[in-house]
């Protein structure tokens, strides 16, 4: 596997192997491969320290310690040998680590470029205590619900009006903070029309827990003509998921804020 | 060699009881059995049970906050489901994260540290016992002043990372929450006051021959830590000072209208926050060093590489914090720089481990209590390690961020380390009661801990996509978030079996030996168990490549007793000693001192009042807003308290000064890199260097907020420098009042000494008027801390100096009356210590002025 990997490392234009595509798909590609190497280490460290801890147990025979080797009561501390061993592995962990960072460097640049601004839609995003506003780019605005095309990029500029928060969508692996006064951008794009939930992920206060927000991947045309119908004066209310529990969210506010 | 002889039984009670009977050698120093003696001492060993006592308190109520958060997580809960309140439920988060990192964690290990640091290095007590009885008491005032948060309203609820700015009160009005940042700001005193002490303590008092890289491993690690706690805590003291200063008396640096203060919290939390990390486990990791070295019956495979991997770890620590900001807007190339840094850093963690692996073969290892809780911490810190390469590649922390997997992550890091320290205490624990343990007790307790702790833990590994702090979550996960909450009551009822194994074992268990560890090498283990209330009888030296103990004006390398081995002579040495300790240490005593003939002190109570009076103080001042205390009796309730506090805490530290202590006696030995200064001159270097760090977060905090608002579009508060101007010279003159006093005092000259810290005094109180008068003309042009965040950064941070300067002169007021009576004409530390501070203050004007009157 590391031997595949290096490779790809080295000529990442060349290869397919720095994935590429939906931010769905780059994440699995990665997960998958850390999750099949970590556990690979990871039974690999933890046998063999079972092993040797069952095979050298006081009384099995196995471990010899001779006189000049015995530890004594206040002798000045000092190491054993086996240096070349530790180098040995110390050398494959860090081949191991670095390459499998290096590789998903190469996969960062291309989430860090992102769709060009031609194809994508934008959509400004904005967290407030409990919910998420979303505005589109004929500045038809949307309380509680974001609709978006599928197959499209969408391109989400994303900040708050009150404290920090952090908006992510788990199942199509997008993420990104709301923080105060600053404006943080991201991307994705959905495959698959369906209903995902946006959540919030960042302690934000009292209705942290119910500060999500309801993700409508619609057929491109079907959004098409919901789009054309909006306008930037439309009512917010009208698109909140139901009114009920956002009359729950904002009794958890602080009574303080104005 | 084994102590296991029913002589070596003999001796090592008889050791046991000349430790107590020996207590009347410190005058006024009541017995271990008596109530009193736990308020007044201030050994070593004393403080380090009640600090391991106290950490397991906090333990329990951490655990309990656990327990509620994990009952509510059973279903995900649909408002008002569940058996707390959101608000409860975050409080519940908040308290125990701050509880178990700061009032658990960094506690217990400085409770073995307290205990056997000294015995390690062959030294007495700590450089400064006083400071350290101070030091457990403002972290035991400071745990009750977090306590109290709870009952005013409610604790802080934003999370242990209080992002801005949810921590202000706009969001978080409670009194409670603002009290729980006072008791952080109290934790943080405590922590200060001990990392002083320690490197004071570990550079200056280390036996003969006991050099640098010859010290064992757990004190290595305790050395490293106390380096990362001087400085990271420094940082953490300003984030807390601004944060209070916001909620207390008005600033704005925080709000949500500042220029970039949500992002200023993150980068001055986080700058703490990642070398707090190692903070916590290095201690782990110094005591999985010393067990696996016990019972493999090996030295640790690269014992060098080992120490050079920490050291390396230590420094870049402090280079790493951002990667907790992946998501933030911050650009590609710091991502990158911090992707890079944060790989490197966790290179030599791999080497760690593998030298422990390492360590085992061809040993005879044996499954000890200890050795199962550490070789059991060896394997949680392996996949705690693991799943965090997980998050160093940047592609998929930014999905990870915010979930369980984060979660998970750092409890098998962290709660790895804390197995570690569990097995640590088992370790010592005959050594620190002089009891044996019940064994079977012990494995039957790493059984259930173990199985509840991966119960626990890795189910939040595959339920990742629940966000964190969150009860209402995807309801496919609940059966991952049950079997988490089985595993949570499982962990936490394992401590039942603990606690019970040592409490009885503590009174009625078999009399421990000195040695029970067949392969221990460390010098705690070669006094009896409990050591004599002085450590050693006999000075310790390494200076022939071995630990012996030479008598009192002893220079030739200790007689062979008895014919018998080398370490059977210096094992036995130390039982021996103990029962003459009476005549011996009184022999060695007048090496110390000249004119003293009585023993070292052991007991004060000042640490106490002290601490207690800071405690009111900061109770007092909790319900302050916007620098006005609340209305009606309640207010003046508090105010009262604040007035109580204060008067309480002048007195101790008057009181402090005055008393006549003797700190441990000790002959120089190695002393690398501070041979030949004086113990007060390191102490006070270590702390200005931290004070550095305060005061580097302040002004970072100030140029960061104005880079953000636009460096050219801010003027000066003070429309007119002249004032400023007027307090350099002041303090620059004063700075040479203060050589004068030096001079005067070293030429035993008591007119020149008193006129001259009198000349200081004045000038800083000039000092004080004039800028008294310049605040007062800017308030009344309607400029003061909350105008906005210009004028919260003119005033808070000149106003921290100025704080410093206030604390300077009760010192100089303090040196000038003693002076008045004739005092420091025969030594005058005192003074230059003064001075070094004075001198400290007067530099960091020479910064505050251009920053924040001319440019």
């Amino acid at each position: 596997m590391v031997t595949e990997l290096v490779p790809a490392a080295a000529f990442p234009l060349q290869s397919g192997l720095v994935p590429r595509g939906t931010r769905t798909f780059v994440f699995e590609s990665i997960f998958e491969v850390f999750l099949l190497l970590g556990t690979l280490v990871g039974v690999v460290v933890v046998g063999y320290m079972l092993y040797n801890a069952y095979k050298y147990r006081s009384g099995s025979g196995n471990g010899h310690i001779d006189d000049e080797d015995r530890l004594v009561l206040g002798e000045l501390p000092s190491g054993s040998g086996g240096g070349r061993k530790l180098f040995t592995s110390f050398f494959m962990s860090m081949i191991i680590v670095v390459s499998l960072v290096s590789w998903t460097y190469l996969t960062l640049l291309y989430v860090e470029e992102g769709p060009s601004d031609a194809e994508s839609l934008d959509v400004e995003v904005e967290g407030y205590q409990f919910g998420w506003r979303f505005t589109y780019p004929n500045g038809h605005t949307t309380d509680g619900v974001l609709r978006v095309p599928a197959d499209r990029p969408v391109q989400l500029t994303i900040t708050t009006a009150d404290v920090f928060h952090n908006f992510g969508i788990t199942e199509l692996r997008v993420k990104s903070d709301a923080i105060p006064g600053q404006e943080t951008e991201t991307w994705f794009t959905a495959d698959e029309p369906g209903t995902y939930t946006a959540q919030c992920y960042e302690l934000c206060g009292a209705g942290h827990s119910y500060m999500s927000a309801e993700v409508v991947v619609m057929p491109p045309d079907e959004y098409e003509a919901w789009y054309a119908n909006t306008t930037a004066d439309n009512a917010t209310a009208s698109e909140s998921s139901t009114d009920e529990s956002v009359a729950a969210k904002s009794s958890l506010r602080p009574a303080v804020v104005p | 060699m084994t102590d296991a002889s029913p002589g070596g039984d003999a001796a090592a009670d008889g050791g046991h009881e000349v430790a107590r009977g020996g207590d009347d050698h410190g005058h006024d120093f009541p017995g271990t059995g008596s109530i009193k003696r736990w308020f007044v001492t201030t050994n070593h060993k004393d403080v380090g049970i009640l600090y391991i006592v106290t950490s397991l308190f906090f333990l329990v109520l951490g655990g309990v906050l656990a327990w509620l958060m994990r009952i509510q997580l059973l279903a995900p809960r649909a408002l008002g489901e569940g058996i707390l309140a959101p608000v409860a439920y975050n409080q519940a988060v908040s308290a125990h994260g701050l509880l178990m990192v700061f009032w658990f964690l960094s506690p217990f290990a400085f409770g073995f540290a307290n205990y056997v640091v000294p015995l390690q290095l062959g030294a007495k007590d700590l450089a400064f016992p006083r400071l350290n009885a101070l030091s457990y008491w403002l972290y035991l005032f400071s745990g009750i002043l977090f306590g109290v948060s709870f009952f005013q309203g409610g604790t802080f609820s934003g999370g242990w990372t209080m992002y801005a700015p949810l921590n202000v009160p706009t969001f978080t009005p409670d009194v409670g929450a603002s009290t729980a940042v006072l008791a952080l700001v109290l934790f943080v005193a405590s922590v200060t006051v001990s990392s002083v002490n320690f490197l004071t303590t570990m550079h200056r008092m280390r036996a003969e021959g006991l050099t640098l890289r010859n010290v064992p491993l757990f004190s290595w690690t305790i050395l490293l830590t106390a380096w990362m706690m001087l400085f990271a805590f420094a940082a953490l003291l300003a984030a807390l000072l601004v944060l209070s200063s916001d909620r207390l008396l008005g600033t704005t640096y925080f709000a949500m209208e500042s220029p970039a203060g949500a992002l200023l919290w993150t980068h001055l939390f986080w700058f703490f926050g990642h070398p707090e990390v190692y903070i916590v486990f290095f201690p782990a990791l110094g005591v999985m060093a010393e067990v696996f070295q016990t019972f493999t019956g090996r030295r640790i495979v690269g014992r060098k590489w080992f120490i050079l991997a920490m050291v390396l770890v230590a420094i870049q620590s402090f280079a790493v914090w951002m990667h907790h900001m992946f998501l933030t807007s911050i650009n590609l190339q710091v991502k990158t720089l911090f992707m890079i840094t944060t790989i490197g850093i966790s290179l030599p963690f791999d080497l760690m481990v593998f030298a422990l692996i390492y360590t085992m073969l061809k040993g005879k290892i044996r499954f000890t209590t200890p050795f199962l809780f550490v070789f059991g911490a060896l394997l949680l810190f392996i996949i705690g390690g693991i799943t965090g390469v997980f998050l160093g590649a940047v592609v998929l922390d930014y999905e990870f961020r915010g979930t369980y997997w984060v979660v998970a992550h750092f409890h098998y890091v962290m709660v790895g380390g804390v197995t570690a320290l569990v097995g640590g205490l088992y370790y010592w624990f005959p050594k620190m009661t002089g009891r044996m343990y019940d064994e079977f007790l012990g494995k039957l307790h790493f059984a259930v801990y173990f199985v509840g702790f991966n119960l626990l833990y890795f189910p939040l590994f595959v339920a990742w996509e629940t966000p964190r702090r969150v009860f209402d979550y995807a309801p496919e996960l609940a059966p991952w978030h049950q079997l988490a909450t089985v595993g949570g009551f499982v962990l936490g009822l394992s401590f039942l079996i603990m606690f019970y194994n040592l409490f009885k074992s503590a009174f009625v268990g078999d009399p421990a030996p000195d040695n029970p560890w067949e392969y221990a090498t460390t010098a705690e283990w070669a006094v009896s168990s409990p050591p004599p209330l002085e450590n050693f009888d006999g000075t310790p030296t390494y200076r022939d490549g071995h630990l012996e103990f030479l008598d009192a004006g002893e220079v030739a390398p200790s007689e062979e007793r008895s014919g018998g081995p080398t370490g059977a002579a210096v094992s036995d040495g130390g039982v021996t000693a103990s029962a003459t300790r009476a005549v011996t240490a009184d022999a060695e005593l007048p090496t110390a001192d000249a004119t003293e003939v009585e023993g070292p002190s052991h007991a004060s109570i000042w640490p106490f009042v002290l601490s207690a009076g800071a405690f009111l103080v900061l109770l007092g001042l909790s319900p302050l807003q916007d620098a006005a205390f609340p209305e009606g009796m309640v207010g003046a309730a508090y105010a009262t308290t604040t007035v109580a506090g204060g008067v309480v805490t002048l007195g101790s530290l008057v009181a402090m000064g005055l008393e006549p202590f003797r700190g441990p006696v000790f002959e120089e030995g190695e002393a690398w890199p501070f041979a030949g200064i004086d113990n007060g001159k390191v102490g006070m270097w270590i702390f200005l260097a931290s004070d550095v760090v305060l005061f580097g977060g302040f002004l970072g905090a100030y140029v960061f907020t104005r880079v953000a608002f636009g460096w050219t579009g801010w003027e000066p508060i003070p429309s007119d420098p002249i004032p400023g101007l007027v307090n350099t010279y002041i303090l620059l003159t004063s700075s040479f009042t203060v050589v004068l006093a030096l001079v005067a005092a070293e030429k035993k000259h008591k007119w020149g000494l008193v006129t001259s810290l009198g000349a200081t005094f004045v000038l800083g109180i000039g000092f004080l008027v004039n800028k008294g008068l310049e605040w007062q003309h800017l308030f009344h042009e309607g400029l003061w801390l909350s105008t906005n965040v210009r004028a919260s950064t003119f005033f808070l941070t000149t106003g921290l100096h100025a704080a410093h300067v206030i604390a300077g002169l009760v010192i100089a007021l303090y040196l000038t009356a003693r002076a008045w009576r004739g005092a420091y004409l025969e030594d005058s530390r005192s003074v230059e210590y003064f001075g070094l501070y004075w001198h400290f203050v007067d530099i960091v004007w020479l910064f505050l002025f251009p920053l924040f009157y001319i440019l």
